[in-house]
């Protein structure tokens, strides 16, 4: 016998045994949704949903400095600190130390700031290629977070809160928004080759929603996702899935109205496309050399980051909702955590991904795609101003002011917002929270903060929890 | 008394009556649905307290009552949600109006209390789950109450319960229920063989006295304790001996440990007279919950992990959500703020403040003795508690004293102080004690409909973990008392009630019902519990049935410390450590059940999270069922599926040909015969397999295995009838 059957999509009638034609995963969902009961069996993460307001972004790519790069180095400029130098910081500002380390001097930037396109915002030399980009740049100057640990502060970069345990940004975005293609997961993370952040998976969590609201880790090489592969052939494994129908078949008859169980039916159709989907997805042979030369791919120190950066705008081409890229992995100075150097560490991770960012806009944008996808910059925190000792050119962490930039869908570029004090210590002026700036990427999304909850325990939960503002200043 | 006189008097009382009855008819309602929240308390808004007499007489700041109905009028009281107005509907604007005309008769004494009772946006002490358990009885145990109950509910609604389940739809039903793994194919006949009629109550016995018993149910227990064996965080430390929790879990099910013992150890088995060693490793269920060894602000941290322990007592042993509560009010259901604090005291007594980071927030193991991972109180004295302004540590109130939730008021009354020789606070036990008084209505509810749950898929409350105002209401609230009333009669013997839930007709319902389609339309969710509902194992035991059927299963390895799963490189990458976090154990450990999989908060095995294993921080009393493509890759391409398919595919190579073969691959995975048409797409497979694994050298097998590898791929391997 070898004519195919489903789930393998060529006699897909056969599968269409009772519902009278037009069968679909979307179909099942809705129908299926119609009661609680059978809601939790079918995946909701599948289905697009319409955003509470009209909006531009319908995608994300958030490029996650890992470790907390330092604001005064980046994207904040503070020529007083030129001033100050060697001075020790004003006693009454107030701070932890974290991690008890030595507590040295104010210091001025290790590059030096220019300003950049007709804007004229001022980006420092770390970031040469990104500030060609300015005019499309909207930077906070004045986000705080509540934790001067990376444990804490990460999680609560990507889930809102300190603690581990709950939803993160890109699970509320697949919940929110759905997916646009089926053949790929919503939200997918690609992870720096030297590891994965501090916390792991609960930085990428489904927390209380349903598994299916999980980010996806996603390889840059090889394939893309866990067990996308296995030890058979494609014959072989066609063979497999042939006889799998028909044995399903069988039992299903048996067993007229079971909806879980074409349900399941169908997610062997998802994912025997997905087998060819996700390596397509992050196949790279098909750009341009050119192309991947702007991005910096085949050369170094550039070639990674430059890579994933290429597969998440082809991810997010093809309907992937939340892409989330991580620049740093391990700990200490394989991430952006520059407690030894500034300038070392900076000027290797800066080095790394300047200019795939770079390229990442300009790419986004001859494609028409920068409209509709929104792309965050930033770290769990900033650093320090100060020293890390008398001549030491390293500096610690810092939740009490850093910078972070959005570009793309629906933000207004060259934008500078809010303000730390002189020293580019602590924010105080138009303060931005990360409550704040996550209600801001989901109002950019076209989804109210406040109004999308996941019902849990009793309590209608929220990505912002009872806070959030959204920063309306940055959106055009 | 003349006449005269006696019918003023008369007329009197009843008009009393009859304004006290409209006052708590018509204008309390209104009193309490929409003022009160502001209106009362030590510093009421506007000045206006409306819970007394007094406070209501007294007019607020501008000492004038008569301004209410102005402000009521003009629509300004109640105030807007957002930008949205909330007047008062008309008819109780008239209301007000008369009442106040009439001389604002409020009856004497009378105060209002948020709390007294439900509104139309939040519960009050009236709530059905706070209420004494009114438990029914029968006049004939046959058939049994349960089916009595489901099955006069039917009747009312025109249904008819779906036929019994057949014999072998049924043994493995049992078997996956009690056990987690199903039968072998012997056992399937020789139950489907057995006519008498005492075999399914024997088979019942059988698996309730099983080891294994307790190793399926304890990880029911797991998932509603967040239990996991890391802190969390950064370091996700390992929390030593803390699979000694998991041990004692297994063990209490198996022995059938009271229910009230069993809540009773997990809380104070270190303040119980007769404590053991048992006891205290019981206590480890304090601390659970993640533990971040690097807390931005130390102090707020302690309150934070005051919060992870109220919420998981109230949780798992009550069934509400006194967490929300630590800030205010709260919102739904009648729990005071100091409730809250009173519930926190408990577990403030111990080792809260910030300590040595290797203790990982608990006792100094010297101080303890043993090799356990457990907890105590910091001494028989510690400083007061203080209730937080909104919640903000830096805003300390009030000080509270310890004490039970005031909305059940029976049982309300204060904690003593502890004795002179004690070394504890006793505050737990007492917490304990409270919690498992036959009066406290809430406990045997709550145990008993998580019995049923996990027997039947849903609660008879389908919010087993919220029996508050935002929960379900029970389907049958007097079947869940029946229940409750059954498990304290029977000394809080758990499996008592798995007995009568099993032996029920009930439970002994088909999947399938003649009329499913017709009753679909008015109950989809099976809310009359017209049928059984088909259900997809869950992570573990679909992990140990594979095992199982590929006879990897190390069935006699119950309890110890526990092992680590291969897990591939690729799905390590996530990790800031890598490959260096995870090693896998040695091979011989790998076949032990899934419940013995080291639980790690930073990675848990993807093999178990695709199947809906839930997150470890907070309690789950009920896991998600998804159907996502990535379950299908994880069975189609896993090493482990392959792995499982080639040792069950060597079982069934023993047989002479290949159409014996094909019949012992099927009695193996589906401990059933195949028909005759599956036997024949089989061969076909088998053919076209060998063909194209012809360059292998063993392609005889491959083919075998790859048969194997699609029946464990099946519907019918992966869900219960």
């Amino acid at each position: 016998m070898t004519r195919s059957l489903y789930p393998c999509g060529q006699t897909r009638r056969e599968f269409v045994w009772e519902m009278g034609g037009g069968f679909a995963g979307l179909a099942l969902t809705s129908f299926l949704a119609a009661d609680g009961f059978f809601a939790k069996h079918v995946s909701a993460a599948e289905s697009p949903k319409k955003p509470h307001f009209p909006a531009k972004a319908k995608s994300v790519i958030f490029l996650m400095m890992n470790g907390g790069p330092s604001q005064v180095d980046t994207f904040d400029h503070k020529p007083t600190l030129e001033k100050h130098a060697n001075q020790s910081l004003p006693a009454d500002k107030k701070f932890i130390n974290s991690g008890g380390r030595k507590i040295g001097f104010l210091t001025p930037s290790f590059r030096k700031f220019r300003p950049g396109g007709q804007s004229g915002l001022m980006i420092s030399d770390f970031f040469p290629k990104v500030r060609e980009h300015a005019d499309s740049l909207a930077v906070i100057r004045s986000c705080h977070t509540d934790s001067h640990a990376h444990g804490s502060a990460l999680v609560q970069m990507n889930t809102g809160k300190t603690f581990i345990g709950r939803p993160s940004l890109g699970s509320w975005a697949v919940y929110g928004l759905g997916t646009a293609n089926k053949d790929l997961p919503g939200y997918v993370v690609l992870m720096d080759k030297r590891g994965g952040p501090i916390s792991g998976q609960p930085n990428w969590s489904n927390g209380f929603m349903s598994s299916d609201y999980s980010g996806t880790l996603f390889r840059p090489t090889g394939d893309p996702i866990l067990d996308l592969r296995g030890p058979l052939s494609a014959k072989a494994q066609r063979e497999e899935l042939d006889l799998l129908a028909k044995l399903n078949q069988e039992h299903i008859d048996a067993r007229p109205g079971g909806k879980e169980l074409a349900g399941r039916i169908e997610s062997y159709e998802l994912a025997y496309r997905m087998q060819s989907a996700a390596p397509e997805a992050v196949d790279l042979t098909k750009e341009p050399k050119k192309l991947l030369d702007l991005y910096g791919v085949g050369k170094q120190p550039t070639d990674e980051f430059g890579r994933n950066c290429v597969i998440a705008r082809r991810l997010v081409e093809r309907g992937v909702r939340f892409v989330q890229l991580y620049s740093g992995g391990g700990h200490l100075e394989e991430t952006w955590d520059a407690h030894a150097s500034i300038e070392k560490n900076h000027g290797q991770h800066a080095g790394e991904v300047d200019q795939p960012i770079a390229a990442l806009l300009t790419d986004l944008k001859a494609r028409g795609l920068l409209d509709s996808t929104l792309v965050v910059w930033g770290g769990e925190f900033g650093r320090m101003p100060f020293s890390e000792g008398k001549g030491e050119p390293g500096r610690n962490h810092n939740p009490y002011g850093f910078s972070m930039w959005l570009a793309g869908g629906g933000v207004k570029g060259g934008t500078a917002y809010g303000a730390t004090d002189e020293l580019g210590f602590e924010a105080v002026e138009n303060k931005v929270h990360l409550h704040d700036l996550h209600a801001t990427i989901l109002a950019l999304l076209g989804l109210d903060h406040e109004k999308l909850t996941y019902f849990h325990q009793g309590r209608h939960e929220r990505l912002t929890d009872v806070y959030g503002k959204v920063v309306r200043e940055v959106i055009a | 008394m003349t006449p005269l006189r006696f019918a003023i008097v008369l007329a009197c009382f009843f008009t009393g009556i009859t304004r006290a009855d409209e006052f708590e008819r018509t204008i309390a309602p209104v009193l309490l649905n929409h003022c009160v929240e502001c209106h009362s308390g030590s510093s009421p808004s506007g000045g206006l307290d409306v819970t007394s007499e007094k406070g209501f007489r007294a007019g607020g700041k501008k000492k004038d009552a008569s301004l209410v109905l102005d402000r009521v009028h003009a629509g300004e009281m109640p105030p807007p949600k957002g930008e949205t107005p909330r007047p008062l509907p008309k008819e109780q604007q008239a209301a007000l109006k008369k009442w106040m005309e009439a001389g604002a008769v409020w009856p004497k004494g009378r105060v209002l209390d948020w709390f007294e009772r439900t509104i139309e946006t939040r519960a009050g002490r009236d709530w059905w789950s706070l209420q004494p358990l009114v438990v029914p009885s029968f006049q004939s145990q046959v058939p049994s109450p349960i089916d009595q109950l489901v099955g006069s509910r039917l009747k009312d609604k025109g249904f008819e319960p779906a036929p019994e389940a057949d014999r072998r739809s049924l043994v493995r039903r049992l078997y996956v229920d009690l056990l987690g793994f199903p039968p072998t194919f012997e056992q399937v006949e020789a139950f489907a063989k057995d006519a008498s009629p005492d075999a399914y109550p024997k088979l019942v016995e059988k698996l309730l006295a099983s080891p294994h018993y307790g190793e399926r149910w304890g990880r029911h227990w797991l998932d509603i304790v967040r239990y996991a064996e890391t802190c969390g965080y950064e370091r996700d430390q390992v929390k030593p001996h803390v699979w000694k929790y998991r041990d004692y879990v297994v063990k209490a099910f198996n022995e059938d440990l009271p229910y009230d013992r069993f809540v009773k150890e997990q809380l104070a088995g270190d303040e119980l007279p007769d404590r053991t060693e048992r006891t205290a490793i019981a206590t480890g269920f304090i601390r659970l919950g993640t533990w971040n060894d690097e807390p931005n602000d130390p102090n707020e941290y302690k309150y934070d992990r005051i919060e992870d322990m109220v919420g998981a007592t109230s949780s798992a042993f009550l069934g509400l959500t006194v967490k929300c509560a630590r800030c205010h009010d709260h919102k739904f259901d009648a729990i005071r703020q100091t409730d809250y604090y009173r519930m926190a005291a408990a577990f403030w007594a111990g080792y809260i403040e910030p300590g040595p980071r290797e203790h990982l927030g608990g006792p100094d193991p010297k101080q303890i003795g043993v090799e356990i991972f457990s907890w105590t109180d910091r001494g028989r004295k510690v400083p007061p508690i203080k209730l937080l302004k909104k919640g903000d540590p830096n805003r300390p109130g009030e000080v509270v004293e310890p004490g039970h939730l005031s909305a059940i008021p029976s049982l309300d009354k204060p904690i003593s102080p502890p004795a002179a020789d004690a070394k504890t606070t006793g505050r737990r036990l007492a917490l304990a004690n409270w919690i498992v008084d036959p009066k406290n209505p809430l406990t045997a509810r709550v145990w008993v409909n998580r019995i049923w749950q996990f027997h039947f898929g849903q609660g008879i409350v389908r919010s087993p973990d919220n029996f508050g105002f935002t929960g379900e209401k029970p389907t049958h609230p007097e079947l869940l008392d029946w229940l409750a009333g059954e498990l304290m009669k029977n000394n809080w013997s758990t499996k008592h009630i798995h007995r009568l839930i099993l032996n029920s007709r009930t439970y002994r319902q088909s999947s399938l019902h003649p009329r499913q389609d017709e009753y679909a339309k008015t109950d989809a969710g099976n809310k009359l519990w017209w049928r059984f509902d088909r259900r997809r194992i869950e992570a573990e035991a679909l992990r140990d049935s594979m095992l199982f059927v590929a006879g990897n299963l190390k069935l006699d390895r119950i309890g110890g410390p526990s092992f680590s799963p291969e897990i591939a490189p690729e799905a390590l990458e996530g990790l800031s450590t890598k490959s260096a976090a995870w090693k896998a154990s040695p091979p011989e450990e790998q076949g032990r059940r899934s419940l013995y999989i080291f639980s790690k908060r930073g990675l848990l095995p993807p093999q178990l999270t695709a199947f809906d294993f839930p997150d470890t921080t907070l309690p789950c009393g009920q896991r998600d069922s998804t159907t996502v493509a990535p379950q299908a890759l994880t069975l189609m391409n896993n090493r482990f599926a392959h792995e499982q398919s080639e040792s069950l595919a060597k079982r069934a190579m023993k047989e002479a040909d290949e159409a014996k073969r094909i019949v012992a691959a099927w009695r193996f995975a589906l401990a059933r015969d195949p028909s005759k048409t599956e036997a024949k797409a089989a061969e076909n497979h088998l053919a076209n397999q060998r063909t194209n694994f012809a360059n292998a050298k063993d392609s005889e097998f491959r083919a075998l295995a790859s048969l194997c590898h699609v029946l464990l791929n099946t519907n019918e391997f992966l869900y219960v009838d």
